[in-house]
């Protein structure tokens, strides 16, 4: 039984393989992310509330700032760079089309649960999105535009 | 912020995290880390050492056990929430877990974490208390199980000793005259509540027979208001005496978002959303 203070960790990001990693045991996801140079993934409060630094970890949605780094050992992370498909194409031009990128801060965790949305397949009405997008919090649109954005790509793609 | 130093140490059973726990005062439990890990961010507290218990196998199980649905201390709100037993037995969690957070918090928050935590703003431990809910606890001396109402002691205090380890959390079955009903009221979908309300209701026809109310985010703990209930019972809904009877059973303390006063009242106005939602 020891404990460290830093761990040796190995996982995969957006596809590519990270072996044998040193990370200080204090550090949190979102900061090692970014300090590989994935600086999508953005960090508001660092306390859970704005959602900025929304990833994708073994395949669902989590806080890249409640993770830390040492806890991703071989696990398989998805970041908002990682998510260039077709549909995700599709979201960007809407969010493009109805001026949902204002600052551009919290973009990248309303485009990751927007991911989360359009997986889930459901057609969802306005005051359902907003209850979905409730964990991002935007300071410049008022949500209008995003929600407009989210609601066209949902009826494009599902 | 960032966290202040800390080791860590992943737990590959529970006698590893009992012994280790035992060894150093100063260490703290890692479940989901949703509560613990913006704490640490915040520098709100400096632990020697976390011991991540997150890995452990088989310790987020959901069954049926006799009369009781065993929630395995692992099992995250979406595992809790995405549960078939839980759904077909106790739908009023999961309409309760939808107003917890959000779901990519949800999706490493854990239940265990949640009733050992205590926050008096949160909803699952006024659940445990309201539903009567068994929490076993394990450490240096084996096993031990202790009611919800006897658990939770102040303001983040709880039975728990420096040991031991939660590893699951007991609801007994609701018997067909008794509905868990829940209110809150939130300043967004998903935030803490700024006063919320569990009420277990057991109805006699369409008469309230028996009646538990037990508040969140009104005190130091889920606080139980056993005279106010009593009142509701004998006279229905009167927001002055139920206030006035809520005010000296419950010591109301504020927070950023709500004054004790605005809490007081919230917590009436409860009531009769409640009693609302009661189908009679
Ligand atoms: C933005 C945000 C909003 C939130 N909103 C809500 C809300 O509205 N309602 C709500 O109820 N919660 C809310 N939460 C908290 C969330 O529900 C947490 O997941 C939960 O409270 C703690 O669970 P955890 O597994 O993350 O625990 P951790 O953060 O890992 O641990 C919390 C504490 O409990 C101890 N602990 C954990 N598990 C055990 C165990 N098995 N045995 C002994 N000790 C243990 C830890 O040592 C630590 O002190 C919110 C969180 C965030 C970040």
């Amino acid at each position: 039984m020891s404990a460290k203070n830093s761990v040796n960790i190995s996982f995969s990001v957006n596809g590519e393989n990270f072996d044998d990693v040193t990370v200080p045991t204090r550090q949190h996801l979102a900061d090692y992310l970014r300090s590989q140079g994935l600086t999508g993934t953005h960090l508001g409060c660092e306390q859970g509330a704005c959602g900025a630094c929304t990833i994708e970890m073994d395949g669902v949605a989590v806080r890249s700032c409640l993770v830390l780094a040492s806890q991703a050992n071989g696990s398989s992370i998805t970041t908002v760079e990682g998510f260039d498909d077709e549909v995700m194409q599709k979201v960007k031009n809407n969010f493009l089309k109805h001026n949902a990128f204002q600052c551009g801060f919290c973009s990248p965790g309303m485009l990751m649960t927007t991911k989360e949305i359009i997986s889930s397949k459901k057609k969802l009405s306005r005051d359902e999105i907003r209850s979905e997008i409730s964990g991002n919090y935007c300071r410049c649109t008022g949500y209008q535009s995003i929600v407009d954005a989210i609601e066209e790509s949902i009826n494009e793609i599902n | 912020m960032k966290a202040p130093d800390f080791s860590y140490f992943e737990a590959q059973n529970i006698e590893d995290a009992i012994k280790y726990k035992s060894e150093d005062d100063e260490a703290v439990i890692l479940a989901g880390g949703q509560s613990l890990l913006p704490a640490l961010n915040m520098r709100l507290s400096s632990p020697s050492c976390l011991i991540d218990i997150s890995k452990i196998n088989n310790l987020n199980e959901i069954k049926i056990e006799g009369d009781f649905i065993n929630i395995g201390a692992l099992a995250t709100h979406s595992d809790v929430m995405n549960n078939d037993l839980v759904r077909e037995k106790y739908p009023c969690l999961v309409d309760i877990l939808k107003m917890v957070a959000h779901a990519a918090i949800r999706n490493k928050g854990t239940h265990g974490g949640s009733i050992a935590y205590g926050d008096p703003a949160a909803e699952l431990p006024a659940f445990a208390v309201a539903m009567d809910a068994e929490i076993v606890l394990s450490g240096l001396s084996g096993q031990r199980i202790v009611n919800a109402k006897d658990f939770y002691l102040g303001l983040f205090e709880t039975d728990l000793k420096s040991d031991e380890i939660l590893t699951a959390i007991r609801y007994p079955f609701l018997s067909h005259n008794q509905h868990l009903i829940f209110d809150e009221v939130c300043r967004r979908h998903g935030d803490y509540a700024m006063a919320g309300l569990m009420a277990k209701v057991e109805l006699d026809q369409s008469k309230i027979n028996n009646l538990d109310l037990v508040y969140f985010a009104t005190g130091d703990k889920p606080n139980v208001a056993q005279n106010t209930a009593r009142l509701v019972i004998d006279n229905g809904y009167d927001y002055e005496k139920l206030k006035k009877s809520l005010a000296s059973e419950i010591d109301f303390a504020g927070d950023l978002n709500s004054s004790s006063e605005m809490k007081l009242h919230l917590a009436t106005i409860l009531i009769n959303k409640i009693l609302n939602k009661l189908e009679r």
